[in-house]
């Protein structure tokens, strides 16, 4: 029975132990104090009496011995913590529970105790305390403010920074409730979070104004997350507020940069992007109203000023004024290319010539911060300013945000200037092409890649939006050149530049000329790649070919033109001898069938026909010398004879024209050498002109000189000499040209066939103005055996002169 | 008796001043030849002359410069053009500014008549 109960003893969890109430350990020699000696190390004996005290860290022993003895004094259970050394001389911490045992009359006569082992509790309990102890250390230093509420989110915690920024104690702010000074845009998303994770329990981030105890907003980043237990309970929720008003500025401007470039990207004005700078400035600094000036190309005046938040006729009152110290802060800062700071306009000085301060006042300013605007090189663009309606002075801040600006606006201006130069210069070069029907292209080699200027898109009638290949350009290639441009592309695969001219056959079915050239370069990547232009001579092409046929028909007009003139003349000189035959024929007619027949009269009119007709003959006679030869051929040629033909052919057309003709021909003259008929007609034409001048002459004799004579070198001159309206000397050369006309009628045509055909005979016509009125026009031909160079064009002449019929010859 | 009608004739070829009058004196008018439009203004047959046979291109004052002249001085004898230039064109206009015909040379007798009994008709 003993025995079993020894082992129930033994297996309770503690040692187990009894004492005299006197407060001695009371000792019995059995299993009970089996467990306490193992642990102690000591012998029943040692333990015996006041022994055990030796077991007792000396620290707790009197605290314990002082609580026993109140314990017996009460005669109550109790309890009480004590460290106990174990046989290896190691403390653990116990809890010893005593208990007294009284008998019938009350009289404590034991003391029976256990002492529980707690170390290992009391030490995760201290880790526990240590734990909290430092989280607390961690929430309060942390650089950020950070509230620590419950499960149901009531405030119960908040770091020394959170108390601070808000300026209030931790009772006052869980009175205000959740989501206090939070901004009136902000608060109902912060509330609606803070709802939704009450609900779900899950964390949750978000940005928000709140208002510091000076009453500025500043921007947070809130994140908001549970604490959970090792059941997953929520114990409680941390909330971590970030500030990031620094931030949220940078990126304010960075976006607004980026909002500036895309403007200027997209070509907007330069006054809609100065609005738009200025928007950001004032959107950043609050409260103030920003400036934006530009410098003018001469660096003389502001010009193209903005200021959107203020009213126009401040603005009005800046543009145009002279870059100079005296005109206002602006032109001061642009002038000496540093700030200009006034922190009280009311008490400023400066600017005085201007107004400049008076004018300010006047729309409510008290500050101007300008600061000017320079080009990376260097050069002022112009000048930015922040205006206060209170007087103020910049901060460090402030001057950072105003280096920001101010880099800002000059790229914005720099880039804005450099876009506009370059569309200029891009809508140039398109107008360019499609004036000069020029286009240009590129051609990777590698990749086959071909870019095309709008102009080849247009040259070639298609769409811009389709990708060029060699296949499509094949397409549109008249069938006859396809080769041509494969021979092309491989002298282009080659390396080696490239020049060819080839049509496209449209599909209208219309041809255009193309004239490509090609340079061959090499692209950044060490890539042959052809840089080249498309030129479309189509029009040059038809107007070659025009003009070939202009040329052709020219050469048909001045021959009609020549022998029409040439043909009036002949036909009232033949014209006239025959009316006087049938006159006369008629009238002797008459005269013999009279009664009596007149026969004197008969024949006296017989006589005159016959005279009529003789002098008809003689008409005949001439024309047959002018147009009998066969070909052109050189022979000897009397100037003087073939001149008067020409004046005996033409009297009747000039005398008809009131010309008075003084022929001065050289007796001694030597025969020319050339085609006879060829310079009757430059005679001939240069007669016509000469009495043509001198149409409107009527305040003097319409004389006319036509003179022959030698000339140097084996040679001999004609010249005719008019009192017309004369030459320009410097008009001389034009008026051989095809189509120059000083008459109101004509087309300008003979002195230029002259010209041509006096130069077939290695001779020179030229004219010269007289010293008086009119001009002279001259030729000079050899009387050597040089013989003629037929004019192409004057076989026409014979042609026409022996079929007496037109027909055109393609001038070659 | 019958006074013939006067047909003066101004032409500067002297072949026509010979030719012309001798066949219209044998037609039976009266007929005074000039050189020149200038002379024959210059003579006191232009209030006699019933019928003006006119060259056209004349040295100096042309024949329809003398039409002109006649028109403005109100004396609008009848009159017949001739001329050696075969320009057809000239016709219709000269008959549009009054002119009775325009003969071109040659021009036959019977066609001489016609025109001048025209024209002495009309004056």
């Amino acid at each position: 029975m003993e025995s079993e109960l020894t082992r129930v003893i033994d297996a309770l969890p503690g040692l187990v132990w009894t004492a005299l109430p006197d407060g001695y350990l009371d000792f019995r020699i059995d299993f009970f104090t089996r467990r306490w000696c193992e642990y102690t190390g000591l012998a029943v004996d040692e333990a015996y009496g006041t022994g055990w005290q030796t077991a007792i860290h000396p620290d707790d022993l009197p605290e314990l011995l002082e609580c026993w003895r109140f314990l017996s004094a009460a005669g109550e259970p109790g309890e009480m913590e004590a460290r106990l050394r174990r046989f290896d001389g190691d403390y653990r911490r116990f809890l010893i529970r005593m208990c007294p045992l009284a008998d019938a009359s009350g009289q404590i006569v034991k003391w029976c105790g256990m002492n529980m082992d707690i170390e290992d509790r009391r030490r995760s309990e201290d880790a526990l305390r240590e734990t909290e102890r430092r989280f607390r250390l961690i929430v309060d230093g942390l650089p950020t403010l950070v509230a620590l509420s419950t499960a149901d989110l009531v405030l119960d915690h908040a770091n020394h920074h959170y108390l601070e920024y808000f300026g209030a104690p931790l009772d006052e702010l869980k009175a205000r409730g959740a989501a206090h000074s939070c901004h009136p845009d902000d608060s109902p998303g912060v509330l609606a979070a803070r709802k939704e994770a009450l609900k779900t329990g899950q964390p949750y981030e978000i940005d928000a104004r709140r208002r510091r105890a000076d009453g500025v907003y500043r921007w947070f980043h809130l994140c908001h997350f549970p604490l959970r237990d090792a059941q997953g309970r929520i114990v409680l929720w941390c909330l971590l507020q970030t500030d990031i008003d620094e931030r949220r500025r940078a990126e304010a401007l960075l976006a607004g940069e980026k909002r500036l470039l895309e403007m200027v990207a997209d070509g907007y004005s330069m006054p809609g992007i100065l609005e738009t700078l200025c928007q950001l400035v004032e959107s950043t600094a609050t409260g103030c109203y920003c400036s934006v000036m530009l410098v003018d190309t001469s660096g003389t005046r502001l010009e193209d000023g903005v200021a959107p938040s203020l009213p126009a006729s401040f603005i009005d009152a800046v543009n145009g004024r002279p870059v100079s110290v005296d005109s206002g802060p602006c032109a001061m800062a642009a002038y000496l290319n540093r700030q200009v700071i006034t922190a009280d306009i009311a008490s400023e000085t400066r600017w005085a010539a201007g107004s400049w301060c008076p004018m300010a006042l006047a729309h409510g300013l008290r500050s101007c911060w300008s600061t000017p605007i320079s080009s990376a090189a260097g050069k002022v663009l112009g000048a930015f300013a922040i205006y206060y309606a209170e007087p103020r002075t910049p901060t460090a801040k402030d001057q950072a945000l105003i280096n920001q600006f101010t880099h800002i606006a000059s790229i914005a201006i720099e880039r804005t200037k450099g876009q506009a130069a370059l569309r200029r210069s891009e809508a140039f070069l398109v107008e360019a092409q499609r004036i000069s029907s020029t286009g240009s292209f590129s051609w990777r080699m590698a990749t086959d890649e071909i870019t095309w200027s709008e102009q080849v898109y247009r040259i070639f009638e298609l769409d811009p939006d389709l990708p060029v290949t060699l296949e499509l350009i094949g397409s549109r290639h008249h069938p006859e050149d396809v080769l041509s441009m494969r021979e092309m592309v491989e002298r282009a695969r080659a390396g080696k530049d490239f020049e060819y001219e080839h049509r496209l056959l449209m599909p209208d079915g219309s041809i255009k000329y193309l004239h490509t050239v090609a340079h061959v370069t090499r692209d950044r990547d060490g890539q042959l790649e052809y840089i080249g232009a498309v030129h479309d001579v189509t029009q040059r092409r038809l107007s070659e070919e025009a003009l070939g046929r202009v040329q052709s028909e020219l050469a048909h007009m001045a021959r009609v033109t020549s022998l029409g003139a040439l043909t009036a003349s002949i036909a009232h000189e033949v014209n006239q001898p025959l009316s006087g035959i049938i006159t006369n024929a008629s009238t002797c007619l008459r005269m013999l069938a009279a009664d009596p027949p007149n026969v004197d009269g008969a024949r006296e009119t017989a006589r005159r026909t016959i005279r009529d007709g003789n002098r008809a003959s003689d008409v005949i006679t001439r024309l047959r010398a002018l147009f009998s030869k066969k070909n052109t051929t050189s022979e000897s040629v009397d100037l003087n004879e073939a001149t008067r033909e020409v004046i005996a052919l033409s009297r009747k057309e000039l005398q008809r024209s009131g010309v008075i003709l003084r022929p001065e021909l050289a007796d001694d003259l030597p025969a020319a050498t050339g085609d006879r008929v060829q310079l009757q007609q430059v005679i001939l034409n240069l007669l016509l002109n000469a009495s043509d001048a001198m149409s409107d002459v009527n305040d003097r004799p319409r004389q006319l000189v036509i003179r022959t004579e030698r000339d140097e070198g084996d040679r001999v001159r004609l010249t005719v000499q008019d009192a017309g309206v004369g030459v320009e000397p410097q008009g001389v050369d034009k008026l051989f040209e095809a189509f120059y006309t000083t008459k109101s009628s004509g087309m300008g045509i003979g002195l230029s066939v002259s010209r041509s055909i006096i130069e077939s005979h290695h001779g020179r016509l030229w004219a010269t103005p007289n010293e008086g009125p009119g001009a002279a026009f001259s030729f000079s031909i050899p009387c050597g055996p040089e013989g003629v160079t037929v004019a192409h064009s004057l076989d026409a002449i014979r042609a026409f002169a022996e079929s007496n019929a037109l027909h055109v010859t393609r001038n070659r | 008796m019958v006074i013939p009608s006067l047909v003066s004739v101004v032409d500067d070829d002297e072949s026509v001043r010979e030719s012309l009058p001798d066949l219209l004196r044998e037609c039976g008018f009266a007929v005074q030849a000039f050189s020149s439009a200038e002379e024959f203004l210059a003579s006191d047959y232009v209030d006699q002359t019933q019928c003006l046979i006119l060259d056209i291109a004349m040295p100096g004052m042309s024949g329809p410069d003398l039409q002109r002249e006649l028109t403005l001085r109100r004396q609008p004898i009848p009159i017949v053009f001739i001329t050696a230039h075969g320009d057809v064109t000239v016709r219709p206009h000269l008959i549009k500014l009054g002119a009775v015909e325009c003969l071109f040379k040659p021009f036959s007798e019977a066609a001489l008549l016609e025109a001048l009994s025209t024209a002495l008709r009309a004056s």
